[in-house]
């Protein structure tokens, strides 16, 4: 059970960390993080089903691809509402994010679809333990994505900027950072990881048009958890989710149906008990 | 000024007029035009009283929790202990407004974001919950009796009596001193507690009335489309439609959402039948221009219009 849990919170790290950003770096709450996951999903499916190209290697192009429509989402609405009230902001993303999935809808239908890779059922051991292949190598990329952001912005040039203009804009500005390019990278940055995860979704689950929304509240509760803004706390609390998840669906009677509520009752008693969040 | 004063209530009362003749032409012309009607006029209440609160400066996701407590309070009492239909509905409300109160009393200190993924997260809570227990029909849904024997005249009446109702309450709050307290809260919650103004009582109270009106709403759905289930009524559409009318009408004032609600739901309407799948996405680009290009909605388009003519 626990390895379940932990296996899960990679992929759950990989979809909110990009939140974590956004939110941080921008100021940002884009309530269509998750369409930004869908349509990186799409694309891998629809690589793979046209091409017969492997999810796993479409990951670069798929980055590049999300990128690129962050950037241009940012280009075009985003930055116009930077100063604007948040209520305006949120809606902007709001709307967006509905935007996108209809979108998806028109393009694709609204029906699940799966893509079978050939080593989908394929399990290896580790030690005692016997997991499955495709959530295996997942956890694994997506820790060390998640790993590489901590790493940029830790240690380069960009990062730094980055963690500049999270802590005061107008300062940033002063010493020759050029926050309108900081803002459109990190955005970027942000959607591309969402893409990414998307991509590795197609590995294991199917793909939609509505998985969306479910990856964008629970990127929230993630960040929530880790407390708005603090992207080092992600990899933790998305450790409480998908630990709590795994104990749910083990534990309680018809678990399956529970555990899709677990993350609105954890964000609920965060938000109640501790709003500035658990891990800082 | 005061010919348009007199402008205004002739044209209020003839809209009025209009709406309440309306169900007697439509049901023996085209009983389908009635149906719109009725969801026209359930969006515009849902819209109406999400602005009350609103106003305040609280952006809540939780119109869709009150929205299905009362769907599933009144049905569950009627069904299963005989409750007359209205007693129901009515329950469902207040059984709304005592949620609210707790809820608004947890949650309320809590602002912009936070409070609108809180309150998001109880109604997706209580989604859940309803979908996993048996006494509510789980996720198939409960069947409904009708309300008024399911004569859809009397059940237009109904529906448009508490949409005048939220109306006058909407008026009064602007009219009134309330108006500069409510305003105070939203611009400035620190200065307004400062100048006197009790504000988590004031945000309270809105987001308890707001609550009532979402709650026998959703009552009222049920029992005349005779059917409800937990992704139909707890669904994220609900809060969503009862934002998105406001702000394209215009936030904070009386006639804004009632007229983006009627704009917006007939426009979907006709889109449905001609687009059919994925037609809510005008709903994604509405919203993004409102925001990107008109701020205020349509009444401040409407203001614009008035002052360049004047």
């Amino acid at each position: 059970m626990v390895i379940f849990g932990v296996l899960r919170s990679g992929l759950y790290s990989l979809a909110a960390v990009g939140l974590a950003l956004s939110v941080g770096v921008i100021g940002i709450v884009n309530f269509a993080h998750g369409e930004f996951l869908m349509l990186g999903a799409f694309l891998g499916y629809w690589l793979f089903a046209s091409y017969g190209v492997d999810p796993l290697l479409a990951i670069p192009a798929g980055a590049v691809g999300i990128f690129a429509l962050g950037a241009a989402a940012y280009r075009s609405a985003i930055r116009r509402v930077l100063r604007a009230p948040e209520l305006n902001q949120m809606l902007l993303t709001f709307g967006l994010s509905i935007f996108f999935q209809n979108l998806a809808i028109i393009l694709w239908s609204g029906d699940p679809r799966v893509a079978t890779v050939s080593y989908k059922a394929a399990a290896v051991s580790v030690g005692p333990l016997v997991v499955g292949l495709p959530q295996l190598v997942v956890f694994v990329l997506a820790m060390t994505l998640t790993l590489a952001l901590y790493a940029v912005l830790g240690r380069t040039r960009i990062g730094k900027a980055m963690r500049a203009v999270a802590q005061n804009r107008l300062g940033a500005s002063l010493v020759g950072i050029e926050v309108d390019r900081v803002y459109l990278l990190a955005f970027g940055v942000s959607t591309a990881l969402a893409g990414m995860a998307g991509l590795m979704i197609t590995l294991q689950l199917s793909v939609s048009p509505f998985m969306g929304l479910l990856y964008t509240l629970k990127a929230f509760a993630i960040i929530v958890i880790a407390g708005l803004g603090n992207i080092n706390g992600v990899i933790y609390a998305s450790l409480v989710l998908g630990l709590s998840e795994a104990f749910v669906e083990f534990y309680v009677p018809g678990g399956g149906g529970w555990a899709e509520g677990v993350f609105f009752l954890l964000i609920l008693l965060v938000l109640i008990l501790r709003p500035r969040g658990l891990f800082r | 000024m005061t010919s348009r004063v007199a402008l205004r209530w002739v044209a209020s009362a003839a809209v009025l007029a209009a709406a309440v003749a309306f169900p007697f032409w439509a049901s023996r012309a085209e009983p389908y035009y009635l149906q719109i009607a009725i969801n026209v006029v359930i969006f515009a209440v849902l819209a109406l009283s999400w602005d009350l609160l609103a106003r305040t400066g609280q952006l809540s996701l939780a119109h869709a929790a009150f929205y299905g407590l009362g769907a599933y309070t009144s049905a569950l009492l009627t069904l299963r202990s005989g409750l007359p239909v209205p007693a129901g509905i009515l329950l469902g409300g207040l059984l709304a407004v005592v949620v609210a109160g707790g809820l608004g009393i947890l949650t309320l200190r809590l602002r912009g974001i936070y409070f609108a993924i809180a309150t998001l997260a109880f109604s997706e809570t209580l989604r859940v919950t309803t979908n996993q227990l048996r006494f509510t029909g789980a996720a198939t849904g409960l069947v409904v009796p009708p309300l008024l024997g399911g004569g859809r005249v009397a059940q237009y009446l109904v529906i448009l009596g508490i949409l005048l109702l939220v109306i006058a309450i909407s008026a009064f709050v602007n009219r009134s001193r309330w108006r500069y307290a409510v305003t105070a809260v939203r611009a400035n919650d620190e200065v307004a507690a400062t100048m006197g103004v009790n504000v988590v009582q004031v945000k309270v109270a809105a987001f308890m009335v707001s609550a009532f009106f979402a709650g026998i709403t959703g009552a009222y759905y049920g029992h005349v489309f005779l059917f409800i289930s937990p992704i139909e009524v707890y669904s994220l559409a609900v809060s969503v439609g009862a934002l998105v009318a406001p702000i394209f009408g215009g936030l904070y004032t009386t006639a804004g959402p009632v007229i983006g609600a009627a704009v917006l739901r007939v426009g979907e309407e006709i889109l449905r039948t001609t687009i059919r799948s994925g037609y809510l996405i005008i709903y994604g680009l509405i919203l993004a221009v409102v925001i990107l290009y008109m701020p205020r909605g349509l009444a401040g388009v409407w203001d614009a219009l008035w002052r360049r003519r004047a």
